[in-house]
């Protein structure tokens, strides 16, 4: 009886830890708990409900129409909790929007076989964008020192996962300098008042979940780290010089559009979510969409 | 480079005694300084910021001084005093409010609660108290311009290090904090300006009872923010600050700091009504030391555009009219008949209380294009008269002692205060007084309060001012003073340090399975 039970276990976590996306739906709805009930976030049901539905059933559509295995629900489902955390409305038509607008943006802009937005950035900025109703709070997380570490350490072990640690690093090494420079040295501000900057909830998860994510960045591994240098600058000049809330957001944002261009004029292997598909991929063509 | 274009405003007001708004006073002799909570107006235009400050300076006028940063060096225009009255105006128009309802009679109509025009508002209140030092002189500190303001000197001054702005300022009488001039420097580095004042005795008549009025600036930046390090330079302690907002698009909110509602729409005992100020004192704190103290507290949102029916629901006192919402900064609205106006506006009360170790930055701010309104809204329900033969009045009396328990728990809850020496409300109602079962058998009026089936032979008696009910009466009377003891903060649940444990338990597993 135990036998069976911990080799039921233990297939139960070799399937957890064949997709690093497991982690991550995780862990999201984890901070999302954590906004709603320890945080007391003004985030309605409804508001949750429609993210929920918008995304995941946009997401269907697509499959279906596409023929396209269901496994890429698990990325619209990280989607629509990205979009829960980090994305403000009082209008549920505009909530709806962005998730349409996030998946849709997955499969019409599309370069070279891979989509090249966050799909959750880009709807979060299109949004902002195109409607004027909707906002970022970088500011709803307080500053607990403990959750910054634990928002740190959540999220590097998804990356760690999903190998893309060296995003996170490279954008945190370019923004969080600059800060460093700008801030303490030149400035001459306080530790506390520089700490403060970096103990932003929104930041960390931006960090460690949005621009880590492998398949919308540069797939060359000197180019991507290049790539989120860049990030981490703009989103420092954004913040820093033009007063820009929600700075990383909008530097992904903008950086987006050049991702098509570098991935063009340096060539690599494409990137795939499950371990079996990666293995298939070393010669194969991959048509995972994520 | 246009960085310093770019760099924005900054505004902080500095002194001797760290008790104002976004920075503290500049007291130019040592003179007991006694500030209240301190107000400033924010309007914000697109890049356009209007700040008023209320200054609740009580000592002697000659003493009076006080410096704020500014990131360009402001013209004669962008500078005016304002009346005091907004002030007042919009302090009794967003206070905390407590609304009044009065259960009807029974058997004369169905039971139906209506609101009361009566409505308290509280007046929250913190102080707190700093001390001053003293230095000398040689200074690299350039006046650009100078100016006379209504009843104040008014100089904008460019330094290039602080230790001689610190220097400039103490010569010129201003006696600045220990520790002034590393948080000057910051702002220095900014390549702001200061813009430092004083009271011009000429101007102001000596006899005057009244206090200073508020000063405002105007300028034009991106930057949208509050100063409030310079303030807490040598700042032991708290500072308590309220910021009112005027926008076009909607409510405001810090980007930097939690923003976060008060509780709101919670039905307390009727003795709340009683004192008022304390109760929302006392909840204001619990709530800090319940949330931690490094957020920013929302008291009020409102939508007040001119075409908006309800400008507050209820109404503690007028709504805003065109000539103080003019006068506060706000220059986007037209002018109709009778003080109205017409034009989107959104009104934002925010409510902070910073000290050094939870505020290492200024605030900073941003307007979202949230519309929805808000108020901290307290609700007391008197029960209705008693009905003789009336079959109603049993159902009701046992309903609103369950009602009236609950008001208590949320007293406590929300409050922190003892609510064992009010075990007899729930049964003390309009003059009568539940007699339960208990009192037949013992005589006594201590009542039990634990469920209200315990609670037989309802009947209504008349209170009377024998000793029986005098205790009643007192207990009443005393309500208000928290004891001590129901003070001290909540244990928070350790949500932080289970997630850590949790997080490393995983990450172990992990890094040891591979």
């Amino acid at each position: 009886m135990l036998k069976k039970m911990i080799s039921a276990g233990s297939r139960l976590n070799a399937l957890y830890c064949s997709d690093a996306r497991h982690y991550q739906i995780s862990f999201l709805s984890i901070f999302l708990l954590a906004g709603l009930f320890r945080l007391h976030w003004p985030l309605s049901y409804a508001q949750i409900f429609i993210t929920l539905t918008a995304t995941l059933s946009t997401q269907y559509i697509a499959l279906r129409l596409l023929r396209l295995p269901m496994d890429g629900l698990k990325s619209a489902l990280i989607t629509s909790l990205s979009l829960c955390l980090l994305f403000r409305s009082d209008h549920l038509v505009v909530v709806a929007l962005a998730g349409i607008l996030s998946i849709t943006s997955k499969y019409l802009l599309r370069q070279g076989g891979k989509h090249f937005f966050n799909p959750a950035n880009f709807g979060i900025c299109a949004s902002i964008l195109l409607t004027g109703k909707a906002w970022i709070s970088p500011g709803q997380w307080g500053s607990e020192g403990l959750w910054l570490m634990v928002v740190g350490v959540l999220g590097m072990l998804v990356v760690t996962r999903a190998k893309r640690s060296d995003l996170a690093l490279s954008f945190l090494l370019a923004f969080g300098g600059c800060m460093f420079i700008r801030m303490y040295c030149w400035q001459e501000w306080p530790a506390d008042a520089l700490l403060h900057v970096f103990s932003n909830g929104a930041l960390l998860l931006f960090t460690f979940f949005m621009i880590t994510d492998p398949v919308s960045t540069p797939q060359h591994p000197i180019a991507r780290k290049l790539w989120a240098l860049a990030a981490g600058c703009l989103a420092f000049y954004l913040q820093a010089y033009q007063w820009v809330n929600g700075a990383p957001l909008w530097a992904l944002f903008m950086l987006s559009f050049i991702t098509p261009l570098v991935d063009h004029f340096i060539k690599a292997r494409k990137y795939a979510w499950t371990n079996k598909t990666n293995t298939l991929n070393e010669n194969t063509k991959n048509i995972q969409i994520a | 480079m246009k960085k310093n274009t770019l760099l924005l405003l900054c505004l902080l007001l500095c002194g001797v005694k760290a008790h104002s708004f976004c920075g503290f006073y500049a007291a130019r002799s040592d003179v007991k300084l006694f500030n209240k909570t301190s107000q400033v107006i924010l309007v914000r235009n697109g890049e356009r910021t209007t700040v008023t400050m209320s200054s609740d300076f009580q000592g002697n006028v000659r003493d009076f001084a006080m410096v704020i940063p500014v990131p360009t060096v402001l013209q004669e225009q962008d500078i005016r005093v304002t009346e005091r009255r907004i002030f007042d105006q919009l302090d009794a128009y967003s206070a905390p409010r407590l609304a009044e309802y009065f259960d009807e009679p029974l058997c004369q109509g169905r039971l139906r609660a209506y609101p009361e025009s009566t409505v308290k508002r509280s007046a929250a209140v913190m102080e707190s108290d700093n001390a001053l030092s003293e230095e000398k002189a040689d200074y690299k500190v350039a006046v650009l311009a100078r100016y006379t303001v209504g009843e104040y000197d008014v100089e904008i001054l460019n330094a290039q290090e602080s230790n001689g702005l610190e220097r400039w300022l103490n010569d010129h009488g201003y006696k600045i904090p220990e520790g002034a001039e590393e948080v000057l420097e910051p702002y220095i580095r900014s390549n702001m300006k200061f813009f430092v004042v004083k009271v011009n005795l000429d101007n102001f008549n000596a006899g005057s009872t009244e206090l200073l009025r508020p000063l405002q600036i105007r300028f034009s930046s991106p930057k949208f923010m509050l100063p409030i390090r310079l303030g807490m330079a040598n700042g032991e302690g708290s500072q308590d600050m309220i910021v009112y907002s005027f926008t076009q698009n909607g409510r405001i909110e810090t980007t930097n700091y939690r923003s976060l509602r008060m509780p709101t729409d919670r039905q307390v005992p009727v003795f709340t009504k009683e004192n008022f100020g304390a109760f929302y004192t006392a909840l204001y704190k619990r709530n800090l030391q319940k949330e931690g103290a490094d957020n920013v507290f929302l008291e009020y949102a409102w939508d007040i555009s001119g075409q908006s029916a309800v400008k507050c629901d209820p109404c503690p006192s007028q709504p805003p009219l065109f000539q103080e919402i003019l006068s506060a900064g706000v220059d986007w609205l037209q002018s109709n008949s009778w003080g109205q106006y017409s034009g989107s506006l959104f009104f934002t009360r925010l409510h902070v209380t910073y000290n050094r170790k939870d505020f290492p930055q200024d605030l900073v701010f941003q307007e979202t294009p949230d519309r929805s309104n808000f108020q901290c809204r307290y609700v007391i329900r008197h029960p209705a008269p008693y009905t003789e033969n009336c079959s109603e009045w049993n159902d009701y009396q046992t309903k609103k002692i369950a009602e009236r328990k609950q008001e208590l728990r949320e007293l406590q809850a929300l409050t922190g205060w003892d609510i064992t020496q009010h075990r007899d409300y729930p049964y003390y109602f309009n003059g009568y007084r539940v007699k339960t079962s208990r009192d037949e058998r013992t005589g006594s009026t201590t009542q039990n309060c634990e469920a209200p089936e315990k609670i037989a032979a309802i009947q209504m008696e008349p209170a009377k001012r024998d000793s029986d009910t005098s205790t009643l009466v007192a207990v009443q009377q005393q309500a208000f003073i928290p004891s001590e003891k129901s003070e001290s903060a909540p244990e928070p649940f350790p949500y932080s340090t289970i997630a850590m444990l949790t997080v490393t338990g995983l990450f172990l597993y992990h890094r040891f399975r591979s």
